[in-house]
């Protein structure tokens, strides 16, 4: 399974808050957050092949040209599936993380997974719930990141097998 | 051995962290937080560690110039008792879907009923208030009455004992209206406690509390064996992205506020600072640019580490590490579930903590002196401005080297995985992702 994990300039590890200009980029390695990811894909014989990241400042006075990069990007590399997150609670990345997850499910064939805690973003889920799969996970230094991580990449697999996923979302997903 | 840890600690860290009783108390403790830090500078600015420092000044401004620093210092730090039980109470009753003003006004009251307001002076009775009933004695006394006081008007507002104003009253009228008859409950369930304390032997709730549960408590906490399992507990949580410090604090920040306003009120009229595991002593001798102890990690990502991501990451969270911010590596790096990185987060803190311990007990470097600084405020002067001593600094340097060489084998670790990885990439086209090109 070929991944691609669309991060915000904290958790791919490029700097705080302050770099919320940092414009949209990518490397064809596990960055930041997606690390951790990886450890536990590469134990189900999958790699993480790009870590894309913009920050969440540049992407608001960016939108239009972001998720049209970002949606040719994935499909260019050929991608397996994406992952947009872990967003934590951090309102500004959870709304790009589900803006773009949107937009490449509507422009691509690739199967895309949002990981976001519903603290700060319960309109912003409420919202995308019904266009994009998003699994829960705890807010930034809440308990059960390691279960919500497992329950995404559990998730990635079952829609690149195109296994039936139903009862697994109404049990993690909002 | 990490899933098995996390099934142990998951649920424990989940009960702490729900519980809203230990919630309320870290919610009301921040709530006057802020107070505290803000006249901890008039403190500070009154009684500056530097030798002759209120002589020059009495030359300029009076030999009086003193107390307008402690009157403002004073009107936070003599009623922290009153001011604790304010917060908690606004917290609780928020917590348990109350309105906070008015289970906040009902403590107050409260505390006041349970307060002796008579003080002789030689032969004479007056009538007045002593300041050592309101501050720091009288915190655990205050922490009694907002968390019982909530309850009680808890219970008559369940019960809906209100007295109901008819349509069309102004909802400021009406709330008022509603809580008449709970606060009546309150006052007559504390009317009797103080009637029942003034026929026992103890005299007042404030002999009853601070014999029998601020001193044990205070002894049980202040104590190496106590800091070193905070700490090791706020570490090991956070590697599981728990944020650790919000679990322990729930449990042993009262006990680490009274020890911290018994050295600040010591302090201040500069008598013999009485305990070593102050507030201060977690935050400015045990931990380094954040949770983890992340400064001298930086350091070395900063200077020795040769992969482009750990030093660039390194670059980028300097500035705000050295004052206290660490978020960028905590998530960025990462910390969180990184089973390395782990191992010197844990250590380093606890190690720090045993020997700040045992550099205070043996007097090298003088006790803390309970002001609060901005959480901000970098290392070496935050040892020295909340000591009064340079040894205060020379005891963080000393602690932020020895992180340096005990993160330095577990980052090379990291950075020689990363350094393979870049270059495994550097054999494809290029490892940049390059979108212009779409």
């Amino acid at each position: 399974m070929k991944v691609i994990v669309l991060l915000d300039q904290i958790q791919a590890g490029l700097g705080g808050k302050e770099k919320g200009d940092t414009p949209l980029g990518g490397k064809k390695l596990a960055m930041g957050a997606a690390d951790t990811l990886d450890k536990v894909l590469k134990k189900m014989d999958s790699e993480i092949i790009g870590t894309f990241y913009c920050g969440t400042d540049y992407y608001q006075a960016n939108k239009a040209e972001v998720n049209r990069k970002v949606a040719k990007m994935s499909q260019k590399m050929g991608a397996d599936v994406v992952i947009a997150g872990p967003t934590y609670d951090y309102p500004d990345f959870s709304t790009m993380a589900c803006e773009l997850a949107a937009t490449i499910q509507k422009e691509t064939t690739i199967p895309v997974v949002g990981l976001t805690a519903i603290e700060k973003n319960a309109d912003l889920i409420q919202q995308y719930q019904d266009q994009i799969t998003i699994v829960k996970m705890p807010k930034k230094g809440g308990t059960g990141l390691s279960d919500s991580i497992d329950h995404a990449l559990r998730l990635c697999k079952m829609k690149v097998e195109g296994a039936d996923f139903t009862d697994f979302i109404n049990q993690y997903c909002y | 051995m990490q899933k098995k840890l996390e099934q142990i600690l998951m649920p424990v860290a989940i009960k702490l962290g729900n519980n809203v009783v230990l919630r309320s108390l870290r919610d009301g403790f921040l709530i006057i937080t802020p107070l505290i830090i803000v006249t901890s500078i008039f403190l500070l600015i009154g009684n500056f560690p530097i030798p002759g420092w209120t002589e020059f000044w009495s030359g300029i401004l009076g030999p009086h110039w003193t107390e307008w620093f402690s009157a403002v210092s004073n009107s936070v730090f003599s009623f922290t008792g009153l001011l604790a039980c304010f917060g908690i109470s606004y917290a609780y009753g928020k917590n348990r879907g109350l309105q906070g003003i008015h289970t906040s006004a009902i403590a107050i009251i409260s505390f006041l009923i349970l307060t002796p307001t008579v003080v002789t002076v030689g032969k004479k009775s007056i009538g007045a208030i002593q300041t050592m009933y309101l501050g720091p004695n009288g915190i655990f006394l205050g922490i009694f009455i907002a968390l019982v006081s909530v309850e009680i008007y808890r219970f008559a507002i369940k019960r809906n004992w209100r007295i109901k104003m008819p349509d069309g009253v102004p909802p400021a009228v009406s709330e008022s209206f509603d809580a008449l008859l709970p606060s009546g409950l309150v006052v007559l369930v504390f009317f009797l406690i103080r009637i029942g304390f003034s026929l026992s032997s103890f005299e007042t709730a404030y002999n009853f509390i601070y014999t029998l549960l601020q001193q044990p408590l205070k002894g049980a906490g202040n104590s190496l064996p106590s800091v070193l399992l905070y700490n090791f507990i706020a570490m090991l949580l956070w590697c599981f992205g728990i944020n650790g410090p919000t679990i322990t604090n729930s449990v042993w920040s009262p006990i680490f506020f009274v020890l911290t306003q018994d050295n600040l009120t010591a302090f201040q009229k500069h008598m013999q600072l009485p305990h070593i595991f102050t507030q201060q002593f977690i935050d400015i001798f045990t931990t380094y640019g954040g949770g983890g102890s992340t400064l001298s990690l930086l350091i070395v990502m900063l200077t020795v580490c040769k992969s482009k991501r750990v030093k660039e990451l390194g670059k980028l969270a300097i500035v705000p590490g050295i004052f206290g911010i660490n978020e960028p590596i905590i998530f960025g790096l990462p910390v969180v579930l990184n089973p390395i990185i782990a191992i010197p987060f844990i250590i380093v803190p606890v190690l720090n903590t045993l020997i700040s311990g045992i550099v205070f007990q043996l007097g090298w470097v003088p006790y803390t002196n309970g002001v609060m600084l901005p959480w901000t405020t970098p290392p070496i002067i935050s040892g020295w401005l909340s000591t009064g001593s340079w040894t205060g600094s020379v005891l963080q340097l000393f602690e932020l080297v020895l992180g340096i060489l005990i993160y330095y084998p577990f980052i090379m670790m990291i950075d020689r995985q990363y350094l393979a990885e870049e270059a495994e990439a550097a054999g494809l086209d290029d490892v940049d992702i390059n979108f212009d090109e779409i």
